[in-house]
């Protein structure tokens, strides 16, 4: 067990930079997940770390050492890879001991150290069998038998979960994390679904075109996304996002807000810069809910243009009046660009949503498309963003 | 079920004319060792012998060097094959590994090796080859069979390593080996079946030449490879077609034993459950 350091890593193939400036530091212990879309450069940054690909620049040391410029098999380091990479000629037992044969142990040394991790992950019946002989649950345990076998400073996880069926991922999911408490070891994880993120994290590292976004706990990073990437990446579904006009009327920020006028609780010198201008107004699901009585929640009606039953909870898509709306003609909003307002838009499910937004309701009874419903929200659950700099404003 | 039957005849229809075009040379073969000489020469032909000449292949064994032919064959085979295995499958290996400048370009130019005529390379290798005064040896064709063997040899292991997954050597390096460890210990032991395949069509392509052996080793009848012996057979007044259809049966047997035993190598599969 160690810490890690990642200080200040690049990563350029030819003209094309796919990591810039990387810096983070990994405490003793500690369950690290770098999570991002596809091409953001977190499986890169993992192979700088396991030393399957040479950083252009930075160093890297695990514990007291510094690894930078250390072959992969002189980090005591175990990795796990997202198709497992199980040595197909070999058996579960000698798959598992491989690692400790190269380094030179007896053969009776090995069979006890594969026996005891085979013991922890259940899989001392398989011991004999190959690799082809064994289910995809089964190959992943292997794989991370193979893992701990080795007694590691530290796990390198390269999306393991992603080639398992959604039932026994979330299975594996949770076993990994018992793991991860019971052996304690030092584990940085690459992934690109951010439930298993959210879920397994002690600290979560968002990035994005190779840079980091964000480095904050789960919770944090939830509830305090440091812009409107973060925002849209954390949370499923994803953030409601609508942009409205920023006003400072009588030392109080306003927004206007479903046709209403909604005040924050921001100093308005942190603001002043935006006035008159729109901003982009993010709203979870989890945060609005059916109208209630004797609040001071912002409550406005609406129309449901669709709704999606999860059992208790259900998705409400709801309308948006056309001033809050993102998607809307380039020319008509000078402020937030097209770009943005794409960005903020596409993927699947954005697509779905068009120009409505999503509440998450629980057990709101019987609710019809088409229908009229009173929402509220408490307007401290609003994010807003710098429709500049996208970066979060409150 | 009524459509089944009838596709599974169609099949039939094809298939079984089609084995018996490629097995009658081979039929023919046998029944023309084992018939008496004039036999041979009976209209309409005969498609068994009235009185078998099963004794035929001691024969011929004992009266020709059928025995030290089939052992320069098999040196010449097995020393090419050695030879061309040990340069291909580090090219082939380079080629679907490494990213190098001009990667493309060079394995198209290592295919460009195979496209030519093995008739155009014996003059500038007997060339060579006196230089180095190795005609005559049975070095000269080892050598000359490896320029064959090793450009479609590469290429075709080439094509095997690109199936075999990166992470099988990554798994390998983070375990303790060295890149070259890794290929020894993990990739060639998954490669099994492709190598197999490639030194089989190595060791046959050895074993079928004639031209380069009829080149090279004319001069020296010690060194004799089986196709070249067989061919002396042929007399200048009288042949016996009977005795050069045996040797030619007991020359093509190695081929088949070899092919017998490789086969369980040659089906694909063992790299199943190296990944999801």
């Amino acid at each position: 067990m160690a810490r890690i350091h990642i200080n200040h890593v690049r990563k350029s193939f030819g003209h094309v930079q796919v990591l810039n400036d990387f810096d983070l530091e990994i405490e003793d212990g500690e369950f690290v997940v770098l999570v991002g879309p596809s091409g953001c450069g977190k499986s890169t940054m993992l192979k700088i770390l396991a030393g399957l690909e040479p950083a252009s620049a930075g160093t890297i040391h695990i514990g007291e050492r510094d690894v930078t410029d250390l072959a992969p098999g002189d980090r005591d380091i175990a990795m796990v890879f997202q198709n497992y990479a199980l040595y197909p000629h070999l058996t579960v037992a000698q798959n598992m001991g491989f690692g400790l044969k190269m380094r030179g142990m007896s053969r009776s040394d090995i069979a006890r150290r594969v026996e005891v991790a085979s013991q922890t992950l259940g899989i001392e019946h398989l011991l004999e069998r190959r690799p082809r002989e064994l289910s995809g649950g089964q190959r992943q345990r292997v794989a991370l038998g193979r893992a701990i076998v080795r007694e590691p400073q530290a796990f390198l996880m390269d999306e393991p979960l992603s080639n398992l069926d959604a039932k026994l991922r979330v299975h594996m999911r949770a076993e990994i994390s018992a793991l991860h408490q019971r052996l304690g070891v030092t584990t940085v994880y690459v992934t690109h679904d951010q439930i298993e993120a959210m879920t397994m994290a002690n600290r979560i590292v968002i990035m994005r075109d190779g840079s980091i976004q964000q480095i904050a706990d789960p919770d944090t990073m939830f509830s305090r996304p440091k812009n409107l990437f973060v925002a849209g990446f954390i949370g499923s579904p994803g953030m409601n996002f609508m942009r409205a006009p920023l006003r400072i009327e009588a030392g109080t920020v306003m927004l206007d807000l479903f046709s209403q006028k909604v005040s924050l609780l921001i100093a308005p010198a942190a603001v002043s810069h935006l006035a008159g201008q729109e901003v982009i107004v993010g709203l979870r699901p989890e945060h609005l809910g059916a109208a209630s009585e004797n609040t001071t929640n912002v409550q406005f009606e609406t129309r449901t243009r669709l709704v999606e039953s999860l059992g208790g909870d259900k998705y409400v898509f709801v309308d948006v009046p056309p001033a809050n709306r993102m998607l809307r003609e380039a020319a008509q909003t000078p402020a937030i660009t097209a770009n943005t307002a794409q960005r903020v838009t596409t993927g699947a499910e954005e697509q779905r949503r068009g120009d409505s937004i999503i509440a998450r309701l629980i057990n709101p009874g019987r609710l019809a498309a088409g229908a009229t419903i009173r929402l509220e929200f408490d307007p401290r659950h609003l994010h807003v963003f710098d429709p500049h700099s996208e970066l979060t404003i409150a | 079920m009524k459509v089944n039957t009838r596709s599974l005849l169609w099949i039939y229809a094809v298939v079984v004319p089609l084995c018996a075009l490629l097995i009658f040379p081979i039929y023919w073969l046998f029944n023309t060792a084992i018939s008496a000489p004039d036999q041979l020469r009976q209209l309409p032909p005969s498609f068994w012998p009235d009185a078998p000449r099963w004794e035929v292949f001691a024969t011929v064994l004992r009266e020709r060097d059928i025995v030290r032919w089939l052992g320069n064959s098999t040196l010449v085979a097995l020393g090419s094959v050695a030879l061309s295995m040990s340069v291909s499958v580090l090219a082939g290996y380079s080629l679907s590994r490494f990213r190098v400048r001009g990667a493309g370009a060079l394995g198209m130019f290592i295919l460009t090796a195979k496209m030519l005529p093995a008739t155009l390379l014996v003059i500038p290798l007997f060339g060579i080859f006196r230089t180095f005064d190795l005609i005559g040896s049975l070095w000269s064709v080892i050598l000359a069979h490896a320029t064959l063997i090793i450009p479609f040899s590469t290429w075709m292991l080439k094509g095997y390593f690109d199936t075999i997954p990166r992470e099988l050597e990554q798994a390998a390096m983070v375990d303790g080996c060295s890149p070259i460890g890794a290929m020894v210990r993990v990739v060639l032991p998954v490669a099994t079946p492709g190598l197999a395949a490639t030194a089989l069509y190595g060791f046959v392509l050895s074993w079928s030449d004639y031209a380069y052996a009829r080149t090279f080793l004319t001069s020296a009848q010690d060194n004799w490879t089986a196709n070249l012996g067989l061919t002396t057979m042929k007399g200048d007044y009288y042949t016996n077609w009977g005795d050069i259809s045996a040797a030619a049966i007991l020359i093509t047997l190695p081929i088949v034993v070899i092919y017998l035993f490789l086969e369980r190598y040659l089906v694909g599969g063992l790299t199943a459950g190296a990944e999801k």
